[in-house]
């Protein structure tokens, strides 16, 4: 038998270690390939209302996508490499040279990765559609996803992946380099021998770890008050840092007095999780503290895109009471008959509104939240008899149109009196109620709140009002409401070059709905490309770990310990390893969140529960593979 | 008698390529014996070992244990007997690295609904015994090979099991400690009256039991009991028959 026929049964009878491997790689190029496709495809083009919003967004999504693929294809070689070290040890003690089994690593990842390339950017095109699918859903268009294969998107994918394949090449080089041939042999049972106690240091730090992420929450809910730079990244450092030191200090101090307090009389299920785990975690601490960190990261992002998304409609409804408004009353009378001549009903609506300045208890403007821009409050004003659904009593006020960036820094306290104030009138009024959608469109009330009076309280106004030129504060509004749905094709009727300028609900809705909807399709594939490959990881960490922990399965097994009981003990050990990475993630997004999710959006439980959801459902089906992996090595183990 | 073996035959393979390890083996070990099994590398004693501490399955045969047929045993069952009855020590891989040398003791006795002052009461007894007590809070890869055998000596011990089963557990050890555990073995053998049934290829490993069974080809060759011979003579006894048998006392 010659030297390449060896090398080559080794290569087959290996097959069921490249799996992992392959499969690894099979993923990312799917991620990549379908992505550029997706990027590639003109029909999302063509409906959106701005074309260059895609682009930007799926640069923005493509770049991110290979610091990940990078990443996770280089740590699983990495993986891959220790696990065949023994292997390629052998043959160095056979006599070949390093540069030889250089050659061969070559040789194999060269074939693995041709097939892996082809195979993934087969899956790819077929994922594609139903992902374009995805995205033309999020952004309300209704036009069916085509299937166009770009031979581009394939060279570009396949150039990428020429380019992690020097990579690779470099990181073998560099591994087959460092090691000496004593230690490849003895690499793997290292790991065995580095069961010490755990010191004071431990504890010390353990608490610290604790207390820093605990500090760390606790600034992020002050954000607001003190914004500024230096303490945001103090915030940062706070968790980012304590999280480090909990996987490296504080789960193993923890466990440690949990272990402590049995006093050595301890069972089979300890044995599998408690004690495993803290050794485990303490020297997978820098890995699970960025897979924690990013997971936060990811989910923060996809929540607050999220959020957009979800207020768009009430976004829209705060700044735009009709469906078409106008600057001129001209402008209204030349659509009004555009409309006409188009057989659409519709009605004109004209709202005359006063401004005066508002003071008293029931406003409290926070003056440092928006920079001191807003010195005093004014506050345009509308009588009950010229919009829909109010009824307000005399001596009382309701203010409206509060959107949820006003609600940043006004507060608006009920049951307490306004006052308002033009040159020598005043008016005391007590405010009764407060609502979210606009009466008066964002030009003539410059997107701040409205109030709405009784009728006579509105002509008491106007009497004393001394309205001033220099302001030329708009004293109508002039819009149109058509009757029945508004549409796309309406706008797009009126809309022409030459017609007078007008804003429209319906494609300030619709723009708002593609740009928030591209937003959360790229935020949600980079996140649950990171999602997906961080879960790998972990799965490709626990088989590791379940070879070597394979020796003492045997040795329980021996001593009469049952398949079940084992697994149980597995079965928290699972819990633990992916619950503990997933809480951290989940209460640093909760808190990154929480932070500042009233600038995107008026609604945070719904996205961020979807989104948080979605994170633990996936967690969970890593958690669950890899102890059914862990199950099959228990079985065997005896 | 604690157990009785008969016609134990134990073949691995399939149709076409088998090997028969075990070729019909009848074997009686009284309650308190001190047993070891010899025999040639390859010769079967670690497949004798496992069927009869029911880590293995016969193909054929009998295994009486306390007039309990082990043979007819599900496996969750088997196990169960292990877990209560039997203690067990191997050549390596013995201990849990990530677990100290007490949490290692009284792993067999977690099954038990024993009281903690009792367990500790237990621990203490048998881990400074066996010299182990003052070690108790370190780990595995912290002590010497010898402590390391010694621990797993005191697990098997902890529970008091019916049988104790110790595969070669000198092969890994100097000749110091090795005679040291073989000692300590020999003495709770007689003080607690446990019985130990031990695989060894070292003729003196074997010269501290009471009776050894020689292996060849899957069948018993010979039996010799110390009686009242001394150990020395017993030592020449065994070394002759190795002789005899073919393999030389330096296989390994
Ligand atoms: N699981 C197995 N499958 C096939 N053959 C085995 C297996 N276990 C042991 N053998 C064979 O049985 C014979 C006896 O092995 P063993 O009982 O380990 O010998 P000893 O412990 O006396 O050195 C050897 O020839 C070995 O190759
Ligand atoms: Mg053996």
């Amino acid at each position: 038998m010659n030297l390449n026929s060896i090398i080559l049964k080794n290569f087959f009878k290996n097959l069921k270690n490249y799996t992992l491997y392959i499969f690894a790689l099979v993923f990312s190029v799917v991620l990549y390939f379908s992505f550029v496709l997706m990027s590639r495809d003109d029909s999302v083009a063509e409906e959106l209302t701005s074309s260059d919003m895609m682009s930007t967004g799926f640069i923005a999504g493509s770049v991110l996508l290979v610091v990940i693929i990078v990443t996770f294809v280089m740590f699983a070689n990495f993986i891959f490499l220790n696990r065949r070290n023994r292997e390629l040890a052998l043959f160095q003690l056979i006599g070949l040279t390093r540069r030889k089994i250089f050659r061969i690593l070559i040789l194999e990842n060269a074939v693995i990765y041709l097939g892996s390339l082809i195979i993934g950017i087969a899956f790819g095109f077929l994922l594609y559609r139903t992902l374009l699918m995805i995205l033309f859903r999020m952004m309300q268009i209704e036009i069916s996803a085509g299937m166009n294969f770009s031979v581009e998107a394939a060279l570009q994918t396949g150039l990428l992946f020429a380019f992690i394949f020097a990579l690779l090449m470099a990181q073998n080089y560099l591994f087959l380099k460092r090691t000496q041939l004593i230690n490849m042999l003895t690499l793997d049972k290292s790991s065995e021998s580095n069961h010490k106690r755990l010191g004071a240091g431990t504890v010390i730090l353990g608490i610290l770890g604790l207390a820093m992420i605990a500090s760390g929450y606790w600034l992020s809910t002050m954000i607001m008050d003190f914004g500024t730079l230096p303490f945001l990244f103090s915030i940062l450092f706070l968790t980012i840092t304590g999280t480090y030191l909990t996987f490296k200090f504080s789960v193993a101090f923890i466990l440690n007095v949990i272990r402590r307090s049995k006093n050595g009389h301890i069972n089979v299920k300890d044995v599998l999780s408690l004690t495993s785990i803290m050794f485990k975690m303490k020297s997978n601490a820098f890995l699970l503290t960025l897979i924690s960190v990013i997971s936060a990261i990811s989910m923060g992002l996809m929540s607050l895109s999220y959020i957009s998304y979800y207020s768009v409609g009430e976004s829209v409804d705060a700044f735009m009471p009709h469906d078409y408004v106008f600057d001129e009353e001209e402008d209204m009378q030349f659509y009004s008959e555009l409309l006409a001549d188009n057989n659409i009903k519709h009605e004109t609506v004209v709202t005359p509104t006063i401004s005066y300045e508002a003071t008293g208890e029931a406003i409290k403007v926070d003056t440092e939240a928006s920079d001191g821009l807003i010195s005093e409050f004014q506050l345009n004003i509308v009588s009950e008899e010229h919009v829909d659904g109010f009824d307000v009593d005399e001596n009382e006020m309701i203010i409206t149109g509060v959107s949820f960036i006003t609600e940043s820094y006004i507060e608006f306290e009920l049951n307490h009196p306004v006052t308002l104030v033009n040159d020598d009138y005043t008016r005391t009024l007590e405010l009764v109620h407060v609502g979210e959608d606009a009466i008066l469109p964002s030009h003539v009330a410059f997107g701040f709140p409205q109030a709405v009076v009784a009728s006579d309280v509105y002509s008491t106004l106007e009497e004393h009002h001394n309205y001033d030129e220099e302001r030329a504060q708009p004293r109508e509004s002039f819009a149109i409401d058509i009757a029945g749905e508004d549409s796309m094709e309406i706008f797009e009727m009126m809309e022409e070059e030459s017609n007078p300028a007008f804003q429209s609900k319906i494609n300030q809705y619709t723009t708002q709905v593609q740009g928030m909807g591209m937003l959360m399709f790229i935020t949600g594939f980079v996140g649950f490309a990171f999602l997906l490959t961080s879960g790998c990881i972990l799965y490709f960490k626990q088989i590791g770990e379940s070879e070597d922990e394979k020796g003492s399965y045997q040795v329980l097994r021996k001593l009469g310990f049952s398949e079940n009981e084992m697994i149980k003990g597995l079965t928290i050990k699972m819990i633990v390893t992916f619950g503990i990475p997933l809480l951290i993630g989940l209460l640093h997004s909760y808190f990154a969140v929480n932070a500042g999710w009233f600038l995107f959006g008026s609604e945070i439980w719904t996205p961020m529960l979807t989104v948080m959801g979605a994170y633990i459902i996936l967690y969970s089906v890593f958690a669950l593979i890899s102890l059914l992996y862990y199950k099959k090595v228990v079985k065997e183990s005896m | 008698m604690i157990l009785e073996a008969s016609d134990i035959r134990k073949s691995y393979g399939n149709r076409m390529n088998r090997t028969e390890v075990l070729q019909g083996i009848d074997l009686n070990i009284e309650q308190g014996e001190f047993i070891s099994i010899m025999g040639a590398s390859g010769s079967g004693k670690t497949t004798l070992l496992n069927v009869l501490s029911s880590i293995d399955r016969v193909t054929s045969g009998h295994i009486i244990i306390e007039g309990q047929d082990i043979t007819n045993l599900k496996d969750k069952e088997l196990a169960n007997f292990r877990k209560n009855d039997l203690g067990f020590m191997f050549q390596e891989y013995n201990l849990l690295h990530t677990l100290t040398v007490k949490e290692n003791i009284l792993l067999p006795l977690s099954i038990r609904n024993m009281k903690k002052a009792e367990v500790e009461k237990q621990f203490r007894l048998v881990a400074e015994e066996l010299d182990t007590y003052d070690v108790k809070s370190k780990y595995p890869s912290e002590i010497s090979g010898g402590q390391q055998q010694r621990t797993s000596a005191a697990r098997a011990f902890i529970h008091q099991p019916k049988i104790i089963f110790a595969d070669e557990p000198t092969g890994a050890l100097d000749s110091k400690s090795a005679s040291s555990l073989l000692r300590k073995l020999q003495q709770l053998n007689s003080k607690s009256n446990s019985t130990i049934m031990m695989v060894t290829h070292d003729a003196t490993a074997a010269s501290y039991s009471g009776r050894v069974i020689f292996l060849k080809d899957g069948l018993i060759y010979s039996t010799l009991r110390k009686g009242d011979h001394s150990q020395e003579d017993f030592y020449k006894k065994i070394m002759n028959t190795q002789s005899v048998l073919g393999g030389v006392g330096v296989e390994s």
